[in-house]
């Protein structure tokens, strides 16, 4: 019998129909991010594609997938030879299948590196969705996060990418340190013009060991209020909504049909492979995580071995409490019925009494087959999630 | 042991004035110890006790002394300094026949040495004035002296000089220990009679009983009566503290050592208590001690519910060495199943808490303290309160009382000021002040236990800068305008947040209680309102806004483990809190009504 078809018979949460590849190059470390990222390190690409074949021969054979998704870093720093190189070996391996609708294989890229050359190498190797890193277009708030391009690049990227990408998506960020309604107001009003479809909203976070964690320990560093960003939220919503993008998760928005299928695979807590430094899979409710060292990661995956440095399997009491967890922060909730088959956990036995409390006070709405955050609970989405588990 | 050649004494000092110190050299000079084992503080065996510098257990020693020719056995009993502990002190004494004044040369009279020294009086000891620390450059051994006596009346030429630290003048005082302290004045051939001044539950022996033989002889196979509880037993094990546990074959008359009879409970023997020979038994028992009295109570609860019993099996380990306290379970609507503890005093109840924490690993909440109240009920009934839980409804109450001290403060003379204002914030009523030495003063006030208990002790060490000491006793009760402060959180009264306060500072304690609670209590989902009631009246109110935002924005593959072990986190943390009606309470806002008046 043909492995990949007992394979495919599993659910979606123990088997994976979606891949993740790192790709961790950037041209320079940003301040606010703590992915595993290497700067300044261009030499080592090649290797570190050799390691990257390395690490995705170990499926032993082409994996069908469904979303692919190439993040980093910046996916889009690789040039020419380098970037074919990178998407060849990823198709090969991870072969795109179609189900119900197009597959989607999405690459995320920087403003400034979209050139006709990289826009034509995405698109001949099936590229259908690229992820822009706008952050801002306010030149003041760009330097706060060390941004480098220039705002005016942004339009022009957007109309290169759509002459031969299905699907652009505008990452932004909210609640930089001077960052006023009005600078947000502008950002959403510049975005929703362009010919896009995806949009997500992040508000900043001040991950430790960053740079800006450490400039807001020494006090140089200003963070807005509380309220400041529930505005600067609310606005977002608003806006975004206005113009015909919905809201299908705390931090994303979409016309009707382009929602990132991909992304939806992680918010329904099902299974996802993952390849490349730092890398986390979850696979047969196995979660693992590569090392985030360059030299280790090069090292051990050119010899054969494994990159995994942590892994944990949840009892399933847990895994259903993540999963809840998780799933709440989709607009549209969680369904009691596929939460049941997903988990084999009565959703109210699990938090029936925490849920009538976050329904009394708002956050949460009760619509029988399904419960989810009213707007209200989107905003304070982790305390009542705290609450629930 | 031939009574004429036994001295048994105490030595009594304010904290801190190297008592330990002074014994150590005892026991160095007698040979007991080695110079290599003298290290500080050798008889403060327990951690806590170690930790904090007070000797609240008694802990007897017996040492050897040459003199004239002679080889004297000295007993010494230790007593502890501080003021919670003043019962334990009447215990040894009644043990002793003389007590060593130990008062430091540069600190000089303080509280504590004024109320040990008039105990021993009471008790009718000989007592021996001995400075301390005259090797100290700061010493001033003349104006100390001139202190003691304007306060105590000592005889200025009675005083000797001595260092515990360097050694100096120990054989002075070991020597006037022998002439000035009478021997014990025992009969050996008469029925046995001994003092149970102390005991302790050891865990492979059972109960050890701390005796002092007033008549007769205790000797090894003895069978022997404990005369209140008319239970007998044979002795097995007699011994002495030389300082390590010493077997001995006999103790006679005016001797100090333990004995072990298999006795199981400590609930068997009670101190003050008279020890005597079950075939030939003596015709009267000594007059024994008082009870002593728990003027401190409050409620102590697991912060698991599920650790009730636990709890209580931790309580009644505890309680085996410490007569002292008290517990009886009680129910809060707040906070569940736990117990009402009565302590002798502040000190003393933080020690239990402590050790109850350590020993047990328990994790628990202490509502705050409040003393014991008397009510006259218009029907004529006399209610005690110790719970202010248990105060009636207003109309009931025909007379509210509250135990009133008599405290004294021993300060500086420039602090007077300072110090006097700090009393009448409390409702002391002043009696009178003494100079011991022109820079030196003795105040007194009478004042409610329950001002006192709060954090007199703290106030009183900020404004004398450490110099300052006090002592206190009880006078009685007194009817006062009390009412009972409530505190509702979220709607919902917290039964253990209630106190009992004067009318008068009512409104003020209110306001400063819902400030400082509403900086204990973390934000919610919903808003939180914290209201001060008298009755149905409230008199402050604090809000405590919701939160607004909270959400990760991010959170795809690599991120869910993290988000999920957050969340687990703050889940876990809420789970250690009180949850009262839908509030999570943490611990330290039981402990708020102690803080209120640190503005």
């Amino acid at each position: 019998m043909d492995q990949s078809v007992t394979k495919l018979s599993e659910p979606p949460w123990v088997w994976p129909r979606a891949a993740y590849v790192h790709v961790p190059f950037c041209a320079h470390h940003c301040g606010y991010c703590d992915f595993a990222v290497v700067a300044g390190r261009d030499d080592q690409i090649g290797p570190y594609l050799d390691a990257l074949r390395a690490e995705l021969s170990t499926l032993g054979r082409p994996e069908p997938v469904r979303t692919l998704f190439i993040g980093g870093g910046t996916p889009s720093h690789l040039r020419g030879r380098h970037l074919q190189r990178l998407l060849r070996m990823v198709r090969e391996a991870l072969p795109l299948e179609a189900d119900d609708g197009q597959p989607e294989f999405s690459v995320e890229a920087n403003p400034d590196d979209i050139d006709d050359q990289t826009v034509s190498i995405l698109a001949d190797y099936g590229v259908s969705r690229v992820s822009l890193g706008v952050q801002s277009f306010q030149p003041h708030l760009l330097r706060v996060l060390e941004r480098r391009h220039d705002p005016a690049q942004v339009p022009r990227a957007v109309e290169r990418l759509r002459r031969h990408i299905r699907e652009v998506s505008l990452d932004l960020i909210f609640g930089v340190p001077g960052q006023t309604p009005a600078d947000w107001a502008d950002d959403l009003r510049r975005a929703i013009a362009l010919p896009i479809d995806h949009v997500s909203t992040y508000g900043l976070t001040y991950e430790k060991g960053t740079r800006l964690w450490k400039e807001r320990a020494r006090g140089r560093l200003i963070p807005l209020s509380e309220e400041a960003e529930l505005q600067l939220y609310e606005q977002a919503i608003d806006t975004l909504e206005a113009a015909g993008l919905e809201q299908y998760e705390i931090s994303n928005f979409a016309r009707p049909g382009h929602r990132s299928r991909h992304n939806q695979t992680y918010w329904a807590n099902e299974a996802y492979f993952g390849f490349g430094l730092g890398a986390a899979r979850y696979v047969r409710f196995r979660r693992e995580r590569n090392t985030r060292s360059l030299s280790l990661y090069l090292r051990t995956c050119l010899a054969g071995g494994s990159p995994t440095v942590e892994a944990e399997e949840l009892v399933p009491d847990e895994r259903a409490k993540e999963t809840l967890a998780v799933q709440l922060r989709r607009v549209q909730g969680i369904d009691r019925q596929r939460f049941r088959e997903q988990t084999g956990f009565d959703l109210d036995d699990l938090a029936g009494p925490a849920i009538a409390r976050a329904v009394e006070l708002g956050l949460l709405e009760d619509r029988g087959e399904v419960v989810r955050l009213t707007r209200r609970g989107r905003c304070v989405a982790d305390a009542v999630i705290t609450t629930l588990l | 042991m031939d009574t004429q050649r036994i001295r048994n004494f105490s030595i009594i000092a304010h904290i801190d004035h190297g008592k330990s110190t002074l014994s150590d050299q005892f026991l160095l000079k007698t040979g007991a110890i080695s110079p290599r084992e003298f290290r500080a503080q050798v008889l403060d065996a327990m951690d806590l006790e170690r930790e904090r510098g007070i000797t609240i257990r008694m802990h007897p020693v017996t040492i050897y002394y040459e003199h004239a020719g002679e080889r004297y056995e000295l007993n010494l009993i230790d007593t502890p300094g501080h003021v919670d502990f003043h019962y334990e002190v009447s215990r040894s004494l009644a043990a002793c026949e003389g007590a060593i004044l130990l008062v430091d040369a540069f600190q000089g009279v303080q509280a504590q040495t004024v109320a040990n020294a008039f105990a021993a009086m009471e008790h009718d000891l000989t007592i021996v004035p001995v400075l301390n620390k005259i090797d100290l450059p700061t010493a001033r051994p003349d104006d100390v002296i001139a202190e003691m006596q304007q306060a105590l009346g000592i005889d200025p030429s009675t005083v000797l000089r001595a260092s515990g630290k360097t050694g100096a003048g120990v054989d002075d005082v070991l020597r006037a220990i022998i002439q000035r302290i009478p021997p014990p004045s025992g009969d050996p051939e008469a029925p046995l009679k001994a003092l149970v001044y102390n005991s302790h539950f050891d865990t492979y022996k059972g109960v050890v009983v701390y005796v002092r033989i007033m008549d007769g002889r205790l000797t090894l196979g003895q069978r022997i009566r404990l005369m209140r509880g008319q239970t007998e037993h044979e002795v097995i094990e007699i011994g002495q503290f030389r300082p390590a546990p010493t077997s001995v074959r006999m103790l006679s008359a005016g001797q100090v050592g333990y004995f072990m009879a298999q006795i199981k409970t400590l609930g068997d023997v009670h101190i003050g208590d008279t020890v005597t020979d079950a075939a030939r038994p003596t015709a009267t028992a000594l007059p024994g001690y008082k009870e002593p009295k728990p003027m401190v109570f409050s409620g102590l609860y697991p912060v698991n519910n599920q650790d009730f019993e636990a709890l209580r099996e931790a309580l009644a380990k505890l309680r085996l060495n410490d007569a002292s306290f008290t517990y009886q379970p009680e129910n809060s609507e707040g906070l569940g199943f736990g117990f009402r503890c009565g302590f002798l005093g502040m000190l003393h109840r933080e020690i239990i808490q402590q050790r109850l924490e350590r020993d047990s690993g328990l994790e628990l909440v202490q509502t705050a303290p409040n003393v014991t109240y008397e009510i006259l009920t218009r029907k004529g009934e006399i209610l005690t309160i110790d719970n202010p839980q248990k105060v009636p409804d207003a109309g009931q109450i025909e007379e509210f009382r509250e135990p009133v001290v008599r405290i004294s403060f021993l300060i500086p003379a420039e602090n007077i000021g300072d110090m006097m204002k700090i009393c009448s914030d409390r409702r002391g009523t002043f009696i009178r002040t003494e100079y011991l030495s022109p820079t030196r003063a003795m105040l007194v006030y009478e004042m409610p236990l329950a001002e006192v208990i709060y954090d007199l002790y703290d106030k009183l060490k900020s404004v004398t800068h450490g110099y300052g000491t006090m002592d206190y006793e009880m006078i009685g009760y007194r009817p006062a305008d009390l009412v009972r402060l409530d505190i509702l959180v979220h709607g919902k009264r917290v039964d253990a947040l209630s106190t009992i306060v004067h009318r008068a500072f009512a409104e003020k304690r209110g306001r400063k209680l819902v400030k400082k609670l509403r900086g204990e209590i973390d934000r919610h989902l919903f808003e939180i309102a914290i209201q001060a009631a008298i009755g149905s009246r409230v008199i402050a109110r604090e809000t405590i806004a919701p939160i607004r935002k909270n959400v990760t924005a991010k959170c795809y593959g690599g991120d869910i483990t993290r988000k999920r072990k957050l969340w687990a986190k703050q889940a876990a943390g809420k789970k250690r809190m009180k949850q009262v009606g839908q509030v999570e309470i943490p611990q330290e806002a039981f402990l708020a009504v102690l803080e209120t008046d640190n503005d």
